[in-house]
């Protein structure tokens, strides 16, 4: 009889908590990037946009914008820029508003002042 | 329960009344539905890899029917409906349809980059993303998003894990 049936049973309580246990794989899977700003520079948040295969990345101006909802985590931004975009480990990226989702990055790299 | 406009009609003009209704539904999912919640998966040209994900929920390693959801093959008897894919236009009909079939009140979740706007934009083939259809009440990110996150989304729509995206400004140096 599985123990959770019989753990039902005794307390009367069938649910358990979110997350029952850590996600173990969670650490390696893919995931959004992180990005440093003092490493960003108009040059550098340029190329990042260029090489996003999903249109997750756009500069204005002094700000880079990074929509996490069209990122797939593909990892391209942080093999051509490892300085500035290093992996996040999140994954609780559900949102109950899109534009949650689109965050800006100013660009404080040297060049980009 | 109001039946929520589809954005582009004209509650869209009213983003505040929107939210509200919104935030109104998300109270009243989780006063009526409890603990229990049915899921109808809608595949509107997903590669399959979000599927693959979903799929894993029911596995032991996530079981999530320990926190109430359960699939059902129909949308008549769904609370939920959890859309992959970029919306083919081929298949809006037959994504409407479903979205009517469901019994209020009902919550809609798109699932994924691509259901998101991420990969495809619109074009004569596909919306580009399902709020350009569908009313969505959580957004759920990822390509394919693991199943961890879809169980916090899914908890996210029914009110019972607040969202934590909107705190993560995915700078280093900062709260992310």
């Amino acid at each position: 009889m599985p123990q959770w049936f019989v753990n039902g049973l005794r307390r009367g309580v069938v649910t358990t908590r979110y997350p029952h246990q850590p996600d173990v794989s969670a650490s390696f899977l893919p995931s959004p990037p992180t990005f440093r700003p003092t490493e960003l520079t108009r040059e550098i948040a340029d190329s990042l946009v260029q090489i996003c295969p999903s249109r997750a990345l756009t500069r204005e101006g002094d700000m880079l914008i990074f929509d996490a909802g069209a990122c797939t985590a593909c990892g391209r931004c942080r093999e051509s820029q490892p300085r500035a975009a290093t992996t996040s480990g999140q994954f609780e990226l559900a949102a109950t508003d899109r534009s949650a989702l689109v965050k800006r990055v100013p660009l404080l790299g040297e060049a980009g002042r | 329960m109001t039946r929520r406009a589809p954005v582009g009609g004209s509650a869209a003009a009213n983003p505040d009344a929107e939210n509200a209704a919104a935030e109104a539904l998300r109270c009243s999912v989780s006063s009526q539905f409890g603990r229990s919640l049915h899921i109808r998966t809608l595949d509107t040209g997903s590669c399959a890899a979000c599927e693959q994900e979903i799929r894993l929920l029911a596995a032991p390693h996530y079981d999530l029917h320990r926190l109430g959801f359960f699939f059902t093959p129909a949308p008549r008897h769904a609370d939920l409906l959890l859309v992959t894919g970029p919306m083919l236009r081929a298949f809006g009909v037959a994504a409407r349809k479903t979205y009517e079939a469901m019994p209020g009140p009902k919550l809609v979740v798109a699932t994924g980059a691509c259901a998101l706007g991420g990969v495809y934009q619109p074009d004569a083939f596909s919306y580009g993303s399902v709020d350009q259809l569908l009313p969505v009440d959580v957004w759920i990110p990822g390509c394919p998003p693991s199943p961890l996150a879809l169980l916090q989304g899914l908890l996210v729509a029914v009110n019972r894990l607040a969202e934590r995206v909107s705190e993560l400004s995915f700078v280093a140096g900062s709260a992310s």
